[in-house]
């Protein structure tokens, strides 16, 4: 029997496969843009080559759904589910229902096709089940389905990227705050990835004022771990200033994850600090308006970014208070060890 | 004790491996043999086989995705934990996947 997949792993199953298309989407069009002369209405690419590099970052873009939505369904039912979902979110991005819709067809699909696979058939017939059968009657049912559920959920899609574009200032901190906290939170597990889709999904949608903030956020705690073991040597042992270092390469890639080594061995001070530093970092990123054209965080994006100095700005200020704080809070090694019980690591 | 394990991430950036490592260190600390596949963006990497699929004791999942080519797996008993887990507290991962296996 197929072992059981929880929905959340469906989801990052699908996530997991989409990001490359979204990756490069999303930096061939920021450099077709960047490279291009600023007319009346916004870049106008005029270069014949900078415009077949835009024309494949946005048909890398339109795969980027279906993708989602095929490996959704591929999580549940395995390959006979890759075709119904795909096409399912294909006809999500038709109607304009975006990734929404795309996680509705992935879902959709996988349990439709998972249903037909349980159907017993005689030997004789079991080639044609793959091929055309449940390709047939899985993709028609979830056909049938999206394009009717499609609309509303084209709807709310319009009704959020609006609101979005639209946000006054006091919902473009608590937005920024949101997702700050939500990227420290576990540096890179669910809650991050959730806020990270968030805003990749945001760039596909035409705002890439999002992944602004939250790319300086991503890189926040382990930049600002870094920069702690630099400032109070004393407070960390020689493991965790090794850890510094390499914390400090990963921040500056955009990987979040660089931070969890110092987290793991001294939670209760270490998480509030990135926690705090990545809302100050997501924060500034969205009053700013800086904007961050490939889903990706940390310095690495500069070349897509919109509004540098104030991107590389928020992100000082982010790992200047969880530097501060997180020293603040620790003290030195010697007096840790002789306070309290050793716990073995 | 025999342990085969898959760990997988989404990003399949970091996470992954680093799980990868602290089960495996975690496991020859207590004595166990451990082999250990990695699901990372770039592909499989230390592919499990038949062989040692069959010849494990118990097998482990240390993911927060589904697996690839699950269906060598087929019938085998899987002790399931996220990557999170894995990486915060490996030793406390192969502890209940010994458990699991004790239990038949």
């Amino acid at each position: 029997m197929k072992e059981r997949v929880s929905v959340r792993q469906s989801l990052m199953t699908g996530v997991s496969y989409m990001i490359p298309f979204v990756v490069v989407g999303g930096i061939f069009i920021a450099l077709a843009l960047a490279f291009s002369p600023i007319g009346p209405k916004g870049p106008e690419v005029d270069n014949a080559f900078l415009q077949k590099v835009l024309k494949t970052g946005e048909l890398a873009f339109g795969l980027m759904v279906p993708i989602l939505a095929g490996y959704i369904a591929y999580s549940i039912a395995d390959r006979p589910g890759i075709a119904p979902g795909a096409i399912g979110g294909a006809i999500s991005v038709a109607m304009g229902a975006g990734f929404l819709g795309g996680i509705v067809a992935g879902f959709l699909a996988g349990y439709i096709v998972a249903l037909l696979k349980k159907i017993d058939v005689p030997d004789a017939l079991l080639p044609v089940m793959p091929i055309f059968v449940i390709p047939i009657i899985g993709t028609g049912a979830v056909a049938l389905i999206m394009w009717i559920i499609g609309v509303p959920i084209a709807d709310l899609m319009k009704w959020m990227t609006d609101g979005l574009n639209s946000m006054g200032d006091a919902s473009k901190v608590l937005l920024g705050l949101v997702l700050g906290l939500m990227i420290a939170f576990d540096m890179g597990g669910p809650v991050n990835k959730v806020a990270y889709a968030f805003a990749s999904a945001m760039i596909m949608a035409g705002n890439a004022k999002i992944m602004g903030a939250v790319g300086a956020a991503i890189c926040t705690p382990p930049l600002g771990m870094a920069l702690a073991t630099f400032l109070a040597p004393k407070k960390y042992s020689a493991d965790e200033r090794q850890a510094g270092l390499s914390a400090g390469l990963m921040g500056l890639i955009g990987i979040t994850e660089g931070a969890i080594p110092f987290a793991a061995i001294d939670p209760l001070r270490v998480i509030p600090s990135i926690m705090a530093g990545s809302a100050v970092a997501g924060v500034i990123g969205m009053l700013a308006g800086t904007a961050d054209h490939a889903p990706h965080g940390g310095l690495i994006v500069l070349p897509v970014v919109d509004n540098r100095i104030m991107y590389v700005a928020s992100v000082l200020a982010g790992i200047t208070v969880t530097a501060l704080l997180v020293n603040f809070l620790k003290k030195p090694v010697a007096q840790e060890e002789s306070d309290s019980t050793s716990k073995a690591a | 004790m025999n342990i085969v394990a898959v760990t997988a991430c989404p990003a399949g950036l970091a996470h992954t491996y680093m799980a990868a490592e602290a089960i495996k260190r975690a496991a020859q600390r207590m004595g166990h043999t451990i082999k250990v596949e990695t699901q990372g963006s770039m592909g499989l990497r230390g592919e499990l086989t038949p062989a040692e699929i069959a010849a494990a004791d118990i097998v482990m999942f240390c993911v927060d995705m589904a697996v690839a080519k699950v269906e060598r797996f087929n019938g085998r008993k899987i002790f399931r934990c996220t990557v999170a887990a894995a990486v915060r507290d490996a030793t406390g991962c192969v502890n209940g996947a010994v458990a699991a296996a004790q239990q038949g």
